[in-house]
């Protein structure tokens, strides 16, 4: 196993429910720069689509006074993750950035991971994906396109991150802020997702993940400790929509 | 009281010997029916394979189904063995003694069909060999020790490897009566396998203490197997329905039960099929009942237990699984079934002395706790993941596909052809038992009621 | 075959006659100085305790928990030895066991010191915490009832146990008592007669009182278990707030089985070295107890490593906590004894066959094991009242341990003491050795030959 060592990086990122509209922008993005499969109507029906980030709509109070609440949800990247010591095969772990890291070529498809992880964030392959041609030349050469029968997650579009650390390390420096920045956070037109490096301690993620208003999803319940921070809403308590998940 | 009567040993091994012998008519129809199903398993899996596992029921949350629950169905099947020939072996039952082969060598084929279905339901089966053993030694990748997953091959790996032994040391002296019966290739195969048994008094021993230690360490493994199986579950904290401390006894003990019936439901077709009435009497399925009442009442007491401290908290996802688990249809109907079946109408029934004694009943008794044990397993394994955490947004359901109903299909089928094959060639009821049994039953005479009576050697 | 049989050269086992003489004027149960005095001291050691229950409450009240938690333990401790030894007359009757008819009255006559837990759960009642305190209502099995329902249900449960236990014992000393009437003298007629008017050993009584005993064992084996799940849940799990272990009450009830044999061992032992039965209880019952007593001490690893494991993985913060509090933090020095007491000393030399088949053996690690389990208690019952915030979703702050102050070691000491006045009371009426089982086994088993071989044929009646 990779020992630990001590990296100037923590990846991590803010997610201001305040902000959030549910455009789902974030979604199409991820989408496209991953190279997840289609979500076809069939898979729809089967109840399999592929969704690494995905908004959930909660509706709060009673016809005609209802009002709609998002949370976009992705993979938290937890710091003590429950899919990570269920593997067999250590398909995923841990990566001394903070991230957990999903290897497909090494994935059986046990699914376990899936089954230990509580944010349903984990996909699984079950059919051959297929793009038809017109979007074939689409698909992202820097990311994997997954075969059927292994697990898939949210990277932190560790592609673009690997980028601008090379290019960091060759220019003898640490990755700045705002450098980089994820498929789902560039696309944000309300800049609800915030995306940086938390042992950063003058970066903007970790001064917004200082906020009053921050929690972490399941946290306190099941001890994840996620590197996925939550804003609150602002002119309410949290509660009902974004609290039935916050649990 | 003694339904046996006093049988010389050489109509002993003339009766015992018929199916590996002489063999029945119908023995030729069952293996060809039972072998077809087989392939169409392996047909049915190579199309699963093939193109993936969209081809089974199985969405987003609930990632396992059907297949984990066949595997924990056959693990739970597997635990008959080592309760008959082992436990009841230390407590010296003397009823247990035409079972025990039976028992044992559902034991061996009910583990190989468990092993099966974890390859089964993998994504990409052919890498399964990662598993377990390392494959890549210069870069030092080892498989994730702290994954339950690579303790069930440990476990099931050691419990496969003692069952067979101890089949095998079990077999022993009636592989000798067999190749003193035969001839030509069959002669040398037996000869072989018989490890030139003689039975002489030195071979006889050791027999005896080779048998008594493997029963006393099978039964940590007995016990780890199935508690590991339940890990698999229990260690999963994201999973309200599954992460439960009681798991692993409840597990074990609901394996007893179902694998007790099962043993139930073969004795019945033995006495049926090759005629052993003379071995496999109502007695000995009065007395398996009475064991069966006390698991089953246990088995039901941590059934209630574990619902009971799984509502305590009284967390909201905790209660919607509760709910779907109980009250949605068609749980609701599942799991009802699975009260009637798995307790309330066979344990009613085995409170009569009558029931107890009569073979037909206690035949289709013993597959209602089965099916009621897979239910179990399935309302355990599919409502907790389709109501995992408090994000509704993605909760799901599931209904098995025709894939895995035909996968389940041949699991069954592949357990039934094996033993049918192995009875082709060995005694399914043990020669050396039966006439040990011979020497140890005797009866009695008190005032003027005479009662069965068994020996004890002195310590 | 069964022709081979034949008749043993000698049997020396205690003919008819000899047995009733024996039992029915036993020698230890018989008015001597010696008990006497022992009556007196255990008597001053039952009112030290009383003293000690007294002071506690005038030093701390009942409302302060920390300062009882050594009393739950004392009263789990009384439920788990004393109410668990019966269990033995019970589960190996239903494997139709021979050996265990000498010691089957053994096992019952500890169903009389279920008075004293009975007697010592009153005060429980008190210093429950209510279920519901400032409109909120703690994390407890009765979910919604009203707030008198733990009180109410403990004490039919621990009462009707303990009410079960004694009519299991009265019932099946009824032919013994008989014999007493018969055969007896003295104020142990007197009792008999009352106890025993009617019973002659008609057909139609034996039969009625088969099934009386039968209908009642499978009785106190129900609410043993009852009692266990609401004991452990009410005053242990339910007070620690985020701990949810299903697998808990088992384990209680589990463990106690394990001590119920080993008193039971204990007590065998004393019988016979110091009370003249060793006619009656002899290495065969010893041998076949200390087998059952290993089998108890694996599971009782397994029980607790079944909800350790669990706790441990998961890694959530109330179970690190729980696992804290009970296992690695105060409480460390009470879960390494009684994992060492209760699991690998008798592990270890339990395994050995011929540390069970002596008689000396099994009874040591009987009194380790009971040990053992009185810190198992101390461990679970110290550590959930020391509880703050019990209203509280999760464990927030893992209390420090508390230390028994002098008055926990009077009622320890009185506790002792009562257990073993209410034992010894009970034997100067009822034979600790069953008369009639042993003419049962007489009758119902003989020695032969087997060939050469010397062997015990054993009845198997339905």
């Amino acid at each position: 196993m990779v020992t630990q060592q001590d990296s100037p990086y923590n990846w991590g990122m803010v997610v201001d429910i305040d902000r959030c509209t549910g455009c789902q922008a974030c979604v199409l993005a991820c989408q496209v720069e991953n190279n997840v499969p289609l979500n076809t109507e069939n898979l729809y029906k089967q109840q399999r689509i592929y969704s690494w980030i995905r908004i959930e709509r909660y509706w709060e109070g009673d016809f005609p006074d209802v009002k709609a609440r998002f949370i976009p949800i992705l993979c938290q990247q937890c710091g003590n993750a429950p899919c990570e010591p269920v593997c067999p095969v250590y398909a995923t772990y841990h990566n001394n950035e903070g991230m957990n890291v999903q290897i497909y070529n090494r994935c059986v498809g046990t699914r376990y991971c899936a089954n230990g992880c509580p944010y349903h964030v984990r996909f699984f392959n079950y059919w051959e994906p297929v793009w038809p041609e017109s979007l074939r030349n689409q698909l992202n050469p820097d990311v994997t396109v997954r075969s059927r029968g292994v697990m898939e997650k949210c990277s932190f579009c560790v592609h673009r991150i690997r980028r601008a650390e090379r290019k960091a390390r060759g220019e003898d420096r640490l990755v700045m802020d705002g450098e980089i920045q994820s498929a789902c956070s560039q696309a944000c037109p309300t800049d609800a997702l915030v995306f940086g490096n938390l042992n950063d301690l003058t970066s903007r993620v970790s001064k917004m993940s200082k906020d009053d208003r921050h929690y972490k999803l399941l946290d306190d319940k099941l001890g994840t400790d996620p590197n996925v921070v939550y804003l609150a809403r602002v002119e309410e308590k949290v509660e009902e929509g974004a609290a039935a998940a916050h649990g | 009281m003694q339904q046996g009567r006093q049988l010389d040993e050489i109509r002993i091994n003339k009766e015992l010997l018929n199916g590996a012998l002489e063999t029945p008519g119908w023995w030729k129809w069952a293996v060809l029916l039972l072998g077809s199903v087989v392939i169409m398993g392996v047909v049915v899996f190579g199309i699963q394979t093939n193109k993936g596992l969209g081809v089974t029921g199985l969405s987003r949350p609930v990632f396992w189904g059907a297949y984990i629950t066949t595997f924990v169905f056959w693990v739970g099947i597997s635990h008959a063995g080592i309760m008959i020939s082992a436990i009841l072996r230390l407590t010296q039952a003397e009823w247990r003694r035409p079972v025990t082969r039976a028992a044992e060598l559902l034991t061996v084929f009910s583990l190989l069909t468990a092993l099966s279905f974890p390859v089964i339901h993998a994504g990409r089966p052919w890498r399964i060999i990662y598993w377990i053993f390392p494959y890549d030694f210069a870069r030092g990748l080892w498989p994730n020790v702290r994954s339950p997953l690579v303790w069930d091959p440990a476990a099931i790996g050691t419990y496969l490897t003692g069952s067979t032994l101890f089949l095998y040391v079990a077999l022993l002296p009636d592989l000798g009566v067999l190749r003193d019966r035969t001839t030509g290739w069959k002669h040398a195969m037996y000869g072989a396998l018989s490890l030139g048994w003689r039975g002489n008094p030195r071979q006889w021993r050791l027999q005896t203490v080779a048998g008594v230690l493997l029963s006393a360490l099978m039964l940590p493994i007995f016990v780890s197997v199935h508690s590991i199986v339940s890990w698999d579950f229990a260690v999963t904290p994201g999973v309200e329905g599954w992460n439960s401390t009681i798991f692993a006894p409840y597990f074990v003990i609901g394996a007893v039960h179902s694998g007790v019936s099962a043993v139930v439901t073969m004795m019945a077709l033995m006495r049926w099929l090759w005629k052993w009435d003379n071995f496999i009497r109502p007695e000995h399925f009065d007395a398996l009942a009475r064991l069966l009442i006390v698991v089953a009442t246990a088995w039901f007491g941590f059934t209630m237990v574990e619902m009971l401290f799984s509502l305590y908290s009284l967390e909201a996802q905790e209660l919607a699984f509760r709910d779907m688990q109980m009250f949605q249809w068609p749980w609701a109907g599942l799991f009802i079934l699975f009260l009637l079946t798995g307790f309330f109408i066979p344990v009613t029934m085995w409170l009569f002395k009558s029931v107890r004694n009569s073979i037909v009943l206690m035949f289709w008794t013993s597959i209602l706790v089965n099916i009621g044990m897979w239910l179990e397993r399935f309302l355990i394994v599919v409502p907790s993941l389709a109501r995992k955490q408090p994000f509704v947004y993605t909760w799901g359901s599931y209904q098995p596909s025709f894939v895995e109903f035909a996968l389940m299909a041949w699991s069954f089928a592949f357990v039934s052809m094996n033993m049918l094959l192995f009875a082709r060639f060995f005694p399914l009821i043990p020669l050396f038992e039966s006439k040990e049994s011979q020497i140890f039953t005797t009866e009695m005479k008190i005032g003027r009621t005479t009662i069965p009576a068994v020996l004890r050697e002195q310590e | 075959m069964a022709s081979r049989i034949t008749a043993a050269a000698h049997d020396d086992r205690p003919t008819f006659e000899e047995a009733a003489a024996d039992l029915v004027n036993a020698k230890s149960t018989a008015t001597s100085s010696a008990s006497t005095r022992a009556f007196l001291i255990l008597g001053a050691f039952v009112i030290l305790g009383v003293v000690g229950f007294v002071m506690k409450i005038a030093d701390d009240g009942l409302d302060d928990r920390r300062a009882w938690g050594y009393y739950v333990a004392m009263v789990s401790f009384l439920l788990s030895t004393a109410g668990g030894a019966p269990m033995l007359s019970i589960a190996p009757v239903l494997a139709k066991a021979n050996w265990i008819r000498p010691v089957m009255r053994i096992s019952q006559l500890f169903a009389a010191i279920g008075v004293l837990t009975a007697i010592m759960s009153i005060p429980l009642l008190f210093i429950l915490p209510p279920l519901v305190e400032d409109e909120v209502r703690r994390r407890s099995i009765w979910f919604g009832s009203p707030a008198y329902f733990p009180h109410i249900w403990d004490t039919i449960a621990i009462f009707g146990l303990v009410f079960i236990g004694l009519a299991l014992l009265w019932s099946s000393s009824i032919p013994d008592l008989a014999a007493i009437r018969e055969g007896g003298s003295g104020r142990r007629q007197a009792w008999a007669r009352r106890l025993a008017p009617t019973f002659i050993g008609t057909w139609g009584q034996w039969k009625s009182l088969r099934i009386r005993i039968g209908v009642l064992s499978a009785f106190y084996f129900l609410f043993l278990i009852f009692t266990h799940v609401l004991f452990a849940s009410d005053y242990i799990h339910a007070l620690v707030p985020g701990y949810k272990d299903a697998i808990f009450p088992m384990y209680h009830a589990l463990t106690s089985l394990q001590a119920g044999v080993a008193s039971v061992i204990l007590a065998s032992y004393f019988l016979w070295r110091y009370a003249g039965y060793n006619r009656y209880i002899g290495i065969n019952q010893i041998w076949n107890l200390a087998k059952l007593q290993f089998a108890l001490s694996l599971l009782w690893f397994y029980f607790f490593f079944s909800a350790f494991i669990v706790f441990w993985y998961s890694r959530t913060p109330q179970n690190e906590k729980v696992i804290e509090l009970f296992d690695q933090g105060p409480h460390l020095w009470a879960f390494l004894g009684a994992l060492f007491f209760s699991f690998i000393i008798p592990m270890w030399t339990l395994m050995w066959n011929f540390i069970r088949v002596s008689m000396r053996g099994p009874a040591i690690l009987a009194a380790v094991i009971i040990f053992g389990t009185l810190l198992d208690r101390i461990r679970l019952a110290v550590g959930a009242w020391a509880v703050e915030g019990i209203n509280d979703k999760f464990l927030q702050v893992v209390p420090e341990t508390v230390w028994p102050d002098l008055w926990d070691i009077f009622m320890f000491l009185g506790m002792f003491a009562g257990a073993a006045f209410l034992f010894l009371l009970v034997t100067r009426l009822i034979p600790p050795v069953s008369l009639w089982e042993i003419q049962q086994s007489r009758l119902i088993s003989k020695p032969g030959m087997y060939m050469r071989s010397e062997v015990e044929i054993v009845g198997k009646p339905d």
